[in-house]
């Protein structure tokens, strides 16, 4: 190849960057052969205590799903795991089928009218959508509950920043944990309100009886609801109750947390918003010869060709991650996905019984409905020497909710706790009996 | 080759045993009835195997790194590493959540900390962060930061507008919007940016000039330290955009060149796989004085102890959940350490060599636009073609008839009817030499083949503006199509844009 191009190195083909600014070397060990590398790596996450290995109550948006065989050896054919963007509908009709198959269950489990082929995670899919928000209705305001977990909040505001843009919690009521109507209905004739969130379950784990109003106290606002799916399957679709975009973290569909990445945000809307709305869109079609095809569409809304006016400056999704979500759906089914959430409310309603007596915890922190997932808390003492306490009797007792950066953290010591297919009768036990040693400890001086 | 996809008719999964519409809901008793759905989530029952054969016929309907070379430009698509996916699936890395304690994921934080260090080895630039999923998504978070620091200087309402070059990648000037900023396009001269220009329109209301190195065109920026002097001494922000890092390992990087924040696509460059579009992972690098504002938490060593450091005061706070796509920098990391100081030293000099060998060979058919020393990727353009009809979008389907994924096409906009070529490092010569006999044939087919193409496909030519103008995008529209879709014909249109950045 050299002599083709007639030079003696490709040293001469770097003549074009100027001196001042090459390099020498990069300063990186040398290569290791791929029997090194796995030992090499495999003594670096050996020092991982995998979740697998406690009683584990590890909760909320990111679950600690079982993955089926079949589920990871789909993810494993490498035509769709080593494909890029579909760019080329001929030569990609199996990805595109499948994310339009993914955009199909979703449109099904939130009653919306159409959703997106993906966004980076739940947390961003509400973000995105709070800037759709903004685009379709004037106004300054972007209502979410207080409940909502610090690190959305943060998300949400990063994403706002570019805007004139204010983000206002709506209270919750301290007995149920659930919204305060009558604060969001003052807050609301204020104006100025262009969109509000709201998320079942929310971020105490609780099921609000109050989500039906919120639409009819909103009006013309947009209404962005954060839904999670497995709940889906006994949860009324909040298309049918008022939402106008319903966004979800997906991963809890037999996909690994792995340290929480890759995630999957999933996103749906009402068709008038369609045109509005960020990422890519599957849609069905014909080929030449009439079959039925599938291809990218509505990409005039994308970065690609709408530049500095996208809707979205979204370019890589999370295609496999979605694959994985409607592959895990279709084989688990609309009965099993029911039958697990119900099994997950049972063990989680034994589980919060169990520390329900426990002197120093109120467990459930709070009355309203909870299915999987609950918020617990903790006096004296915080949350986080809790929840090292537990640990060292080999309990992950779940996750602090308060906002770790200094100062930022005020009122009660929350802790998320929730259940996944894994915890036994046996399990809870042990935490019950954990707890109750924690618990103790925190009250000695 | 002569080259056959399957063709298996497969149906939608719904179609395989379709599901009675409106069955009743079951009923979970802890929600509360006004919540409770009405009727069950119209899904199909079906077997494990009827599932798997779904999904491994549609699997075999599509094009991957594993079946054909992909030389679409600026995507950089190399081979990953099965050895990855393999350590990417252990327990000990896939059964973490991010929110157990840090003593019980020290190894999680060692292999970001490590391939931080790594990376900043590699951008020549101090400070790393894991956190953003992609690269757009790197780029609005570094756009963020500099939001940040502008604001704390009081010059924010000043700093209003992000300046790009007229190639720039459409994420550029998307992310810039995202981030609240003005964008502003500076003309380019002979492929690379025209420095006057640059001159003429930096000014106190710059902010930042967004700029990747090689540029699309697959032009190293000659005039680089001109570029940063100019842009800093008008207290503006030079941002690296690390798409097409795969042409500069080792030769240089963007510390060197003066650029004072940059995202890295790690799907490009460190071979993590594509995922039919996604995952990603965008690593962000800045230097010490946007270092303050990167998104917390950050992974830090303190003795022989890995900790989640949250006291950043001046940091924008959170950009996605938990950490990154941890899945990926693992990945990413094993692909850095398998190949290593000589290893990563001879990627640049492999990518480059395959683009400038593969550009001489087709510069035969097709004009190159500008001049012909590229880095990892080069242009041509389909021009000539028109006259008899054919467009390159016929061309890049003619290709795929071939074996081969096409070219990213149309873009950069500034070259008519672009093809922009990329063969990374991992592609041979009997790969290329095989792409340039087919590209031969293909530009020397006749108008009506290359208008039939494909053929050999699962489909044949979609067409993609009946997709738009019907807007069927769920079963929900198939079974009751929605009011503004109406039956069309094969309309013909303007072929559409496909950049593959």
């Amino acid at each position: 190849m050299l002599a083709e191009l007639g030079i003696q190195g490709t040293e001469e083909l770097f003549t074009d960057v100027p001196r001042k600014v090459r390099l020498g070397r990069l300063g990186v060990a040398a290569a290791l052969e791929e029997r090194d590398v796995v030992r090499a790596v495999d003594t670096i996450l050996d020092r991982n205590k995998p979740y697998s290995k406690f009683a584990s109550f590890l909760g909320g948006r990111i679950r600690t799903p079982y993955t089926p065989a079949a589920l990871d050896a789909i993810l494993l054919r490498s035509e769709f795991y080593t494909s890029y963007t579909p760019y080329q509908p001929e030569a990609s009709q199996g990805m595109l089928q499948s994310l339009f198959e993914f955009q199909s269950l979703w449109v099904e489990l939130s009653g919306m009218d159409a959703a997106n082929a993906s966004l980076y995670d739940g947390a961003t899919a509400a973000a995105e959508s709070l800037l759709l928000c903004h685009r379709v209705h004037p106004g300054h305001r972007f209502l979410i509950p207080a409940s909502l977990p610090w690190e959305e909040r943060s998300i949400l505001e990063n994403y706002a920043a570019g805007f004139d843009i204010r983000i206002e919690s709506v209270p919750f009521d301290p007995r149920h944990g659930t919204l305060d109507l009558d604060a969001l209905r003052a807050s609301v004739a204020k104006g100025d309100v262009f969109g509000m969130l709201a998320d079942v379950p929310n971020g105490f784990g609780l099921l609000d009886e109050g989500l039906p109003e919120l639409k009819g106290i909103l009006g013309t606002v947009p209404l962005l609801v954060s839904a999670d799916p497995l709940a889906l399957s006994v949860v009324e679709a909040p298309g049918n109750w008022g939402a106008d975009i319903v966004v979800a973290e997906g991963q809890g569909f037999g996909i690994p947390p792995s340290f929480g990445g890759p995630l999957v945000g999933l996103f749906g809307c009402r068709r008038e918003l369609l045109r509005y709305s960020p990422g890519r869109i599957v849609g069905a079609t014909r080929d030449a010869e009439g079959r039925r095809a599938f291809t990218l569409t509505l990409q005039t809304r994308e970065q690609h060709i709408r530049r500095s006016r996208a809707t979205s400056n979204i370019c890589t999704n999370q295609s496999l991650i979605a694959l994985a979500f409607v592959v895990y759906a279709s084989l688990v089914g609309p009965k099993g996905l029911a039958a697990l959430q119900t099994s997950l409310s049972e063990k989680a309603h034994t589980l919060a019984a169990a520390l329900g007596g426990i002197e120093g915890l109120a467990s459930p922190r709070f009355d309203a409905a909870y299915l999987d997932s609950f918020a617990l808390a903790v006096h004296p003492g915080t949350a986080v020497e809790f929840l090292d306490r537990l640990r060292r009797r080999r309990v992950l007792g779940g996750h602090p909710l308060a906002d770790p950066r200094p100062g930022a953290a005020t009122g009660e010591q929350l802790i998320l706790t929730g259940v996944s297919e894994s915890t036994d009768e046996k399990a809870i036990q042990k935490y019950a009996k954990a707890a109750r040693a924690a618990a103790s400890a925190g009250r000695s001086p | 080759m002569t080259f056959r996809q399957a063709r298996y008719d497969e149906p939608p999964i719904w179609e395989i045993r379709p599901p009675a519409p409106d069955t009743p809901a079951p009923v979970l008793d802890a929600v509360p009835e006004r919540l409770r759905r009405r009727s069950a989530v119209r899904w199909p029952e079906l077997s494990e195997l009827e599932v798997v054969r779904h999904y491994t016929r549609l699997s075999q309907m599509n094009f991957g790194i594993d079946t054909s070379a992909y030389p679409l430009g600026s995507c950089t698509m190399k081979y990953n590493p099965k050895v990855s996916e393999q350590l990417a699936r252990r327990r000990s890395a896939a059964e973490l959540h991010p929110y157990q304690p840090v003593e019980t994921v020290q190894g999680a934080l060692e292999v970001i900390w490590r391939l931080e260090r790594l990376l900043s080895k590699v951008t020549g630039m101090p400070e790393i962060s894991l956190q953003p999923a992609a690269g757009a998504h790197g780029e609005f978070t570094a756009l963020r930061m500099v939001r940040a620091y502008f604001e704390e200087r009081g010059e924010l309402a000043q700093r209003t507008e992000v300046l790009l070059p007229d190639t720039a990648h459409g994420t550029n000037p998307a992310s810039a919007m995202a981030a609240g900023f003005v964008t502003r396009e500076i003309p380019s001269k002979d492929g690379c940016v025209d420095l006057a220009e640059l001159k003429s329109a930096v000014t106190e209301k710059t902010a930042c000039f967004m700029l990747t190195n090689p540029n699309t065109a697959g032009l190293f920026e000659t005039q680089i330290p001109e570029i940063a002097e100019t842009v800093h001494a008008a207290g503006g922000m030079l941002y690296y955009d690390g798409a097409n890092l795969n042409a500069i390992l080792g030769i240089t990087n963007p510390g060197r060149m003066g650029f004072d924040v940059a995202h890295l696509n790690l799907h490009k460059t460190f071979a993590t796989p594509h995922g039919g579009g996604g995952p990603g992972a965008g690593v962000l690098a800045s230097v010490d004085r946007l270092a303050p504002y990167l998104p917390v938490p950050r992974v830090v060593k303190r003795g022989r102890k890995f900790h989640l450091d949250y006291d950043r005061p001046k940091s924008i706070g959170k950009i996605k959940t938990a950490y990154g796509n941890f899945g990926l920098d693992l990945r990413a990391y094993v692909f850095a350490i398998s190949h290593g100081e000589a290893g990563l030293n001879a990627i640049s000099r492999r990518a480059v060599l395959n683009a400038n060998y593969l550009g001489k060979r087709l510069g035969k058919f097709l004009p190159r636009p500008f001049r012909t020393l590229v880095k990892h990727e080069f242009l041509l353009s389909g021009a000539p073609l028109k006259a008899q009809g054919v467009r390159t979008l016929d061309l890049a389907k003619r290709l795929l008839d071939e074996g081969y994924h096409a070219p990213t096409i149309y873009f950069p906009a500034l070259v008519e009817e672009a093809l922009m070529i990329e063969f990374p490092e991992t592609e041979s010569r009997r790969e290329l030499d095989g792409f340039a006999e087919a590209f031969e044939r293909a530009v020397h087919d006749t108008p009506e083949n290359l208008h039939a193409a494909p053929t050999s496909l699962s489909v044949r030519r979609v067409d993609e503006v009946r997709a738009a103008r019907e807007l069927l995008l769920s079963w929900k529209d198939l079974r009751s199509p929605p009011p503004e879709s109406r039956p069309t014909g094969n309309l013909q249109g303007a072929p559409p844009v496909r950049p593959g950045a």
